[in-house]
């Protein structure tokens, strides 16, 4: 069924009967109504003098479509200008009313030039009548070249400043941090050591006795305090976060039993005495 | 030790305190009190080097500063609680107690101190 009706459309191709134009004709008016030209259009060529507009100045385009032999007007489909421009490969599809008749008339306004009409370049547009009918062969007929007044610049959007790369980011940094002079170095080292020398003088003068501090049962509290500071000593040397912690448990345990034994001797004493 | 003022008075007073306190205060207090000062020389100096001269090795002035801060403090409690005249107020804080106590925020001070020495 599909394919009977293809080879039916096909049979009707090849008998398709032949569009053509009856009398086109282009016609330029000013605003001021005067015409300024006034041609018959050949099918064959393209008019070799483009058509120029100026400013508000009007174009008509007249015809009749008629099958090729007849005297009858079809009206087609579809029916078509396109204004191409070869230099910027824009074009615009403008659609035509036509008749019952085949009667067609395009009027192009420069006042107020329709959407379809592309931008403009120094090259001219070149006019296409296309035409499509189901009952015909395509017709596609070059009218003339077409010379419109410069479009205007295309809008600027107002976020288009945004779409643009902006200037390299240069990084600042703050100047790199000095050392202040030897000299002044080496005096506030001996300032700030210098507590040491008062506080190794005031012990010297009132350092109380330890007569316990070797004794068996305080010693390892001693030791061990003293091996903390040691480990700490060594962490900011050389160990890492984890060890020093295993190590400091180790020794934390060590120092528990050492310091609970040490203190309750000293409160024994302490306690015994009174 | 004390210092000198113009008036007689006020020297007479500064003179007889620092007499009281020499006089009635035990070895082992003077002891802590010695500590105690040079913790405060040893701050001041460090902060006067960090506003006259430079912070550079931030790090390293906040372990001095606050070792000698925090270790002012310990010091200090461990002075209040061993004194044998507060004894009303620790009555359950035996000074062995208070050494322990001592020892640990000690050890504790400065494992974060080293931390901060970088």
């Amino acid at each position: 069924m599909l394919s009977l009706h293809i080879v039916a459309l096909l049979i009707a191709g090849a008998q398709a009967a032949v569009l053509t134009l009856q009398s086109p004709r282009f016609t330029v008016t000013s605003s001021t109504g005067a015409q300024l030209r006034s041609e018959p259009i050949s099918l064959a060529r393209p008019a070799s003098i483009p058509v120029t507009l100026e400013k508000d100045d009007v174009l008509k385009v007249t015809f009749q479509v008629i099958e090729k032999g007849a005297s009858k007007g079809v009206q087609p489909h579809q029916t078509f200008l396109r204004f191409y421009d070869k230099k910027s490969g824009e074009e615009g599809i403008q659609p035509i009313r036509v008749t019952n008749g085949g009667k067609a008339k395009f009027e192009l306004n420069m006042a107020k030039p329709p959407l379809s009409l592309p931008p403009t370049s120094d090259a001219p547009l070149q006019v296409t009548l296309l035409i499509g009918s189901p009952l015909h062969s395509p017709l596609s007929v070059a009218l003339f070249d077409l010379v419109v007044p410069a479009s205007q610049p295309a809008p600027v959007h107002p976020d288009e400043a945004s779409f643009h790369p902006l200037p390299e980011i240069h990084h600042t940094f703050r100047p790199e941090q000095k050392l202040p002079p030897k000299p002044i170095s080496a005096i506030f080292s001996v300032l700030v050591l210098s507590p040491w020398v008062v506080l190794l003088g005031l012990w010297a003068q009132t350092a109380p006795r330890v007569p316990h501090l070797l004794s068996p049962s305080i010693l390892p509290f001693i030791g061990t305090l003293g091996a903390f500071q040691g480990l700490l000593v060594w962490y900011w040397a050389d160990l890492k976060l984890g060890q020093v912690l295993t190590y400091g448990a180790v020794l934390g345990l060590v120092t528990i039993f050492t310091g609970k034994q040490a203190l309750s001797k000293i409160g024994d004493q302490r306690v015994g005495r009174k | 030790m004390a210092p000198k003022s113009s008036s007689p008075a006020a020297s007479n007073v500064v003179h007889s305190l620092w007499k009281a306190y020499s006089d009635q205060t035990s070895d082992r207090l003077k002891f802590i009190d010695a500590f105690l000062v040079f913790l405060m020389l040893s701050g001041v100096a460090q902060f006067l080097y960090c506003i006259l001269i430079t912070d550079y090795p931030f790090n390293a002035f906040l372990a001095g500063f606050s070792s000698n801060v925090g270790q002012f403090v310990l010091t200090a409690s461990l002075r209040s609680q061993v004194n044998p005249e507060n004894k009303n107020e620790f009555k359950e804080v035996s000074p062995e107690r208070a050494f322990a106590d001592f020892a640990l925020g000690s050890i504790v001070l400065h494992f974060f101190v080293y931390n901060f020495l970088g």
